[in-house]
């Protein structure tokens, strides 16, 4: 009988085993196809988008078709019902290519997944197969002037008259917020968090673009007015009193997964641009690449970018899992990756000399961008905070 | 429905207990005590503790669930994921 046990037990740990391969062979495979898609779609144009600080509809055409706006949502809404590390591959791809035009799904997937989890049956249905068609392109509309990192502090005010919702406020640094035709945005009801859906058309929001960024120049960054905006109560996403805590939570989750994946392809940008730079270029008859002090900053980069894989594929197996942990191991992941891309691509505009510091090398726009992946989604000193608190706490009770 | 089980209860409660001890830093936990009003924890933990409680049970929580009376203390919390599991009386 023990034996028959311990061979079934053989079988299911297998089973499992070529089940994982199987998930792994397909989402290399995946992978593969993003960054094809990256090196005909994005590459090419990345620099003349962040000079125009703007992407064309086109392009965002051609994400809709590949199916990448809904690749988090279910089939049952036309999404490509993905888990965390295949979206998040995907993000890596793009993050390679474009921060900015990572950013289009980034928003998307926050806006998509925040109202998967607490939208109404009837949002769900009127929203999701839009979102993932790529019909609607949405922005989470959470900043605001006096609140960035203190989301507690927003003071758009909700109030209700009748079955109607009235919004008064403003939004700052919306991502996608000029091509958007979908809001989710958060306030106050009552003193209580609220997140309700507000179209672009809605009477009374006034959509004014922010240009001249330092990096993500064309994600489409803009300021929302908000002036007596009525929207019918049925837009309430979630409950009232929960909408940070929870509604909100489900987006940015999103938003750091996204994050950090495409900090992980911005880095592999900064090294492959290095190295490709560092085995071609000479000073004097010596290769960049002999030089000791350039393999140290190229193997900081290649170990970071193996690090910062593993943390991001650790992150989304807990998210996937729907493990508690998976929040903070996301934590870990955004603040690695973000803090290793911008030292990559400090290092390889060091690497690469005047070259580096001009247009016609990514790097100079890998530069501009790993900066704002310190700042978006939770700065890095946002991240030591929690993370301090949290590892702290771990540790006094290993102690006790 | 079946009846309700002592021991279950006490097997849920302890789980959860357990779950919160390890996220706190804080030595006893009473039934009863308010985890948010006392300050031992904040939002984010809110959110890990419904991830624990929908893994750990098998239960998916719902928008009308979203209600912090269900899961202000650990007694509270228990009596939910009782419910949840077809155990009312809890």
């Amino acid at each position: 009988m023990r034996n028959i046990q311990r061979l079934k037990h053989a079988d299911d740990g297998e089973s499992k085993a070529r089940s994982q391969q199987v998930t792994a062979d397909w989402q290399e495979m995946r992978h593969r196809d993003f960054k094809a898609f990256v090196a005909v779609n994005v590459e090419p144009f990345a620099e003349q988008w962040d000079r125009e600080q703007s992407i064309p509809d086109s392009t965002i055409a051609l994400l809709a078709k590949a199916g990448y706006l809904g690749g988090s949502l279910p089939p049952q809404y036309g999404g490509q019902g993905w888990d965390a590390e295949t979206f998040g591959l995907l993000n890596e791809a793009l993050g390679r290519g474009s921060s900015a035009l990572t950013g289009v799904v980034t928003v998307q997937a926050m806006v998509s997944m925040a109202l998967l989890r607490w939208g109404t049956k009837e949002q769900k249905e009127k929203w999701l197969s839009s979102l993932a068609k790529g019909d609607v392109i949405a922005a989470f509309a959470l900043t605001e002037p006096d609140a960035g990192s203190d989301i507690q502090s927003v003071t758009t005010r909700f109030s209700a008259e009748g079955d109607q919702l009235i919004l008064n406020g403003r939004k700052k640094w919306i991502s996608c917020g000029q091509v958007a035709g979908l809001f989710l945005v958060f306030g106050k009801l009552d003193q209580q968090p609220a997140a309700c859906l507000v179209p672009r058309n809605a009477y009374g929001l006034h959509v004014e673009p922010i240009r001249d960024m330092m990096g993500f120049r064309a994600a489409g960054l803009a300021e929302l007015h908000f002036h007596d905006v009525r929207v019918p109560a049925t837009n309430l996403v979630g409950k009232p009193g929960f909408a940070l805590s929870h509604v909100a939570a489900a987006g940015l989750q999103y938003g750091r997964i996204s994050t950090a994946w495409s900090g992980l392809g911005l880095l592999r940008g900064c090294f492959e641009e290095s190295i490709s730079y560092a085995a071609t270029r000479k000073i004097a008859d010596n290769m960049v690449g002999n030089l000791g002090m350039i393999r140290s900053l190229i193997a900081r980069m290649g170990t970071d970018l193996e690090a910062g894989s593993l943390l991001c594929r650790s992150a989304c197996r807990a998210e996937k899992d729907h493990l508690p942990e998976a929040f903070e191991k996301t934590l870990v992941a955004k603040y690695f990756t973000s803090t290793a891309a911008a030292r990559a691509a400090s290092d390889a505009v060091q690497i690469m000399g005047a070259l580096g510091c001009h247009g016609s090398s990514p790097v100079s726009r890998y530069y501009r961008d790993a900066k704002i992946m310190e700042i978006i989604e939770g700065t890095t000193q946002i991240h030591e905070h929690i993370l301090g608190n949290m590892f702290v706490t771990h540790a006094a009770k290993l102690g006790k | 429905m079946k009846p309700v089980s002592a021991v279950e209860e006490t097997s849920i409660k302890e789980t959860i207990k357990q779950f919160i001890l390890r996220s706190i830093d804080f030595a006893q936990l009473e039934d009863d005590e308010n985890l948010f009003e006392s300050g031992l924890v904040n939002s984010l933990f809110a959110v890990q503790l419904m991830t624990f409680i929908e893994k750990t049970f098998s239960l998916e929580v719902v928008m009308d669930d979203l209600d912090i009376e269900n899961f202000k203390s650990l007694g509270a919390t228990t009596a939910f994921v009782m419910k949840k599991n077809g155990r009312p009386n809890a």
